[in-house]
């Protein structure tokens, strides 16, 4: 039987399927009570600023049809600017502007918006088209990150993000979503995007993941995937470490960008966060997992458990 | 920890709802296949006798619980005869007494019963062990034979079974002088008297039953005797004629040791013939009579007791929670994508009513025209809540319209639309929009596709007869579900999708 042997194999090499994930895991260290922390963007953000994590700058929130009538006021003071709906996910109902052109709000392919159809964008986002549910939803519109120049050679458009998956406060695993052509500059991978995994211990990538099949070089560019440099991977790290301590989720994923200003920045975090981490580190996540429930205590600042994550999940 | 803890509730849960519906089958012959027919017997003992013209009193032995039989009915034609049933009593059979100030002329009084053989075989009544009998007193010569057959046969035999059989295969055909004086000593009636006359020298306790093999239809019958011989442990029945260790097929015990099994006073010429014929009888009916004569309660959980209409309303909901075992299975362990949690078990509920291809066919027109025109919607760029509601006043439309077409063009099944969820019609067709737009028509279709295939799935398991049935006969049977369900939610291993999704991670 091929497909049992495939299971084996799969078994052996600690590949964590999604029934174990949800019931072993996500279950057992993340409160549902906890969920709307993360949930909701508006929520997070706030908690992140007064924890003194970086965060992309908040412009406006629209939270009623009432709020709409101001719109071009609000956002008159800005030319680059993202809306998203706070309950969003995978990336749905985000509008990303890098310009204006007379009237016109420009989307970084070069399409003119009139602020009509921002407006209209943005109702729907309060009519919770995105929100998970369909339940009315808030908009938030925030800085548009600039991308580290590290990522120009390998994404189409759009930013590509860091996920980092914190496991009880230990980073454990990490991938940089590339946006592709067909992901149409979304970094999400069920949109097409690709997935890389990261070396924890260096901060250097390894393959790539596209589709659900591994890969070694960018489908639109053709250039190799691996061993590009994250920057300020040490701070990023920790960034994603101390966002144990803001959630109390114990089974996180943790959505960061690096700006070219700013540095690493935490973008959203992620409850349930998903599998496709495992196939961009051709590694399977239990292991790690394990490991790290071994652990006779966990170091209770975040730098600490970078240090022991750089140590625990050192590659040779 | 949490892991033991779903398996012992799921274990009980399953160990009560296999052991009560175990006992319907056992106790009541509950079937397991609802066209199971089975064969009742209708018995009737006739006494007859004439009268003498003074007060008369006749006793009939019945049977109380004959081994291997369900009682389910009796009566008994007792014309002018006041009837008294006497329970049985320290060793005294349970009879019917018949009594009369006048009796006169023939007469014939009958007890008729129906009983429903539960097992092929007949156990034999348990009751307690006898006692090792005394050697009797046999008069010379025949004490001289039985002494000499008794030790020849000992020493072929192994055990007591064996030398039963042996010993009473050899009275019936041996040529031995021995042999030949005991037969000479019984007559036809006295047979099987004589051969348990012979065992206790041997000193094992047997006895005679008499009774009645339901094999054929016959009339006016004596009651047959079978010998039954007590090895310790149990009766073990042995053919007198033969020796062959056994009963007879459907053998109802009458009496046991007592071949008078009447008694009568004031009248003479006392007879009493059996007559037996068989009918048909569906299973499920024999077992509410098992039922309605024991009343053990374990019918207590069945949908009989219900008004026909709830009933039939309970028959459609008992198989919902097998169309969630469906979608249980098809998400959980094969990984098949849908939308929604239940949609496919409501679509599923739907086609049962309009019958698999109809079904398709209906959902199919109405979910891409209501597709179609949901787009036409996104350009009027319309807010969630009156969209939705657009979208269903329009969903109701087209099931109107598809209803009336073929109601003018005289196909039946298209009327059967009105019973489609139309919410659910109406959340399929937003999901499924809303898909397309942000993860394209592939991904879209796929999880259509996905829907309808588990929703085809929970039809079939939802609408197999045999389920069907079971689930209503047995409505426990739900705990059953219910353990299933707990069990898979304690999976962890992996979804057939996901070996797909990871395969190349199993390359190295």
């Amino acid at each position: 039987m091929l497909f049992f042997d495939t299971w084996l194999k799969l078994r052996n090499a600690g590949i964590l399927g999604l029934n174990a994930r949800n019931r072993e895991y996500i279950m057992r260290h993340n409160p549902r009570h906890r969920y709307p922390l993360v949930d909701d963007k508006l929520t997070t953000k706030r908690l992140a600023i007064e924890a003194g994590i970086a965060v992309p700058q908040l412009y406006a929130t629209f939270e009623t049809e009432h709020d709409l009538q101001k719109l071009g006021e609000r956002l008159a003071p800005y030319s680059e600017f993202v809306i998203k709906p706070a309950h969003g996910s995978g990336g749905s109902g985000v509008l990303v502007i890098d310009g204006r052109r007379k009237d016109l709000v420009v989307k970084p392919d070069g399409r003119g918006l009139t602020l009509d159809e921002v407006e209209f964008h943005v109702s729907n986002i309060l009519s919770g088209i995105y929100s998970l549910g369909g339940v009315r939803d808030d908009a938030m519109v925030e800085y548009r990150v600039r991308v580290d120049p590290v990522f120009d050679p390998v994404s189409y458009q759009g930013v590509p993000d860091i996920r980092l998956l914190v496991y009880r406060g230990v980073p454990t695993m990490a991938m940089v979503r590339l946006p592709t052509r067909q992901s149409d500059g979304k970094a999400n991978l069920h949109q097409g995007a690709v997935g890389v995994g990261i070396e924890i211990a260096t901060g250097l990538t390894v393959h790539g993941v596209w589709q659900n099949r591994t890969i070694t070089e960018h489908p639109d560019f053709g250039v190799s995937l691996s061993n590009i440099e994250i920057p300020n991977w040490p701070r990023l790290l920790e960034l994603g470490a101390r966002c144990y301590e803001l959630t109390g989720l114990g089974y996180l994923g943790v959505d960061i960008v690096i700006d070219r200003t700013h540095g690493p920045l935490l973008l959203e975090l992620n409850a349930r966060p998903g599998l496709a981490i495992q196939i961009a580190n051709r590694r399977g996540l239990r292991g790690r997992l394990e490991a790290i429930d071994r652990l006779e205590d966990i170091p209770a600042t975040a730098l600490a458990r970078c240090e022991l994550a750089r140590e625990l999940f050192r590659v040779h | 920890m949490r892991f033991s803890a779903v398996f012992v509730l799921a274990f009980i849960c399953a160990a009560t709802g296999l052991t009560v519906a175990w006992l319907k089958v056992d106790r009541l012959s509950v079937p397991l296949d609802p066209t199971a027919e089975a064969t009742v017997w209708d018995v009737e003992a006739r006494v007859a006798f004439e009268g003498r013209g003074q007060p008369a009193k006749v006793t009939l032995t019945l049977p109380d619980t004959p081994p291997g039989f369900a009682l389910l009915d009796e009566d008994f034609v007792s014309r002018s005869f006041g009837l008294a049933i006497r329970a049985a009593d320290a060793g005294r059979p349970r009879q019917a007494v018949w009594t009369v100030r006048r009796a006169s002329g023939a007469q014939a009084l009958y007890y008729h019963m129906k009983v429903y053989p539960k097992r092929e075989e007949v156990a034999p009544d348990p009751g307690p062990a006898p006692t090792f009998p005394e050697v009797p007193e046999y008069a010379e010569p025949l004490r001289s034979a039985i002494e000499a057959v008794l030790a020849r046969t000992r020493a072929q035999s192994a055990d007591i079974n064996t030398f039963t059989g042996l010993l009473v295969a050899d009275i019936n055909k041996s040529d031995d002088e021995n042999v030949k004086l005991i037969r000479k000593s019984a007559t036809e009636e006295t047979w099987a008297k004589m051969l348990t006359e012979v065992l206790a020298g041997a000193r094992i306790p047997s006895r005679i039953v008499y009774g009645l093999p339901l094999e054929q239809d016959f009339v006016d019958t004596p009651l047959t005797a079978w010998l039954e011989v007590h090895d310790g442990e149990r009766w073990h029945g042995f053919d007198p004629q033969t020796g062959r260790n056994g009963y007879p097929q459907n053998f109802l015990v009458w009496s046991y040791d007592d071949p008078r099994i009447t008694a009568s006073k004031g009248v003479r010429a006392v007879e009493v013939g059996f007559s037996a014929n068989k009918t048909p009888m569906t299973q499920l009916s024999v077992a509410n009579r098992v039922e309605s004569k024991l009343d053990t309660g374990l019918m207590a959980l069945s949908l009989n007791d219900l008004p026909v209409r709830t009933q039939n309303v309970y028959r459609v909901l008992l198989m919902v929670p097998l169309g969630a075992f469906v979608i249980v299975l098809m998400r959980g362990v094969i990984g098949v994508p849908t939308f929604g949690t239940f949609m496919p078990v409501l679509v599923a509920l739907a086609f049962r009513e309009t019958k698999l291809v109809a079904g398709i066919a209906l959902f199919l027109i109405v979910v891409s025209a209501g597709l179609a025109i949901r787009v036409a919607l996104t350009q009027l760029r319309l807010l969630l809540m009156p969209r939705l509601a657009s979208v269903l006043v329009i969903v109701i439309g087209l099931m109107l319209g598809v209803s009336l077409l073929s109601a003018k063009l005289g196909i039946e099944q298209g009327l059967s639309i009105a019973l489609f969820p139309m919410v659910i019609l109406t959340m399929t067709i937003e999901r499924m929009s809303i898909v397309w737009e942000e993860r394209g028509p592939a991904t879209a279709i796929k999880e259509f596709i996905g829907s309808l295939f588990v929703a085809v799935c929970g039809y079939f398991a939802m609408t197999e007869p045999r389920l069907v049935y079971l689930m209503s006969t047995f409505p426990e049977l739900l705990l059953v579900v219910l353990a299933m369900c707990l069990c898979f939610g304690a999976y962890t291993g992996y979804r057939l999708s996901e070996i797909l999704r990871f395969r190349d991670l199993a390359k190295r």
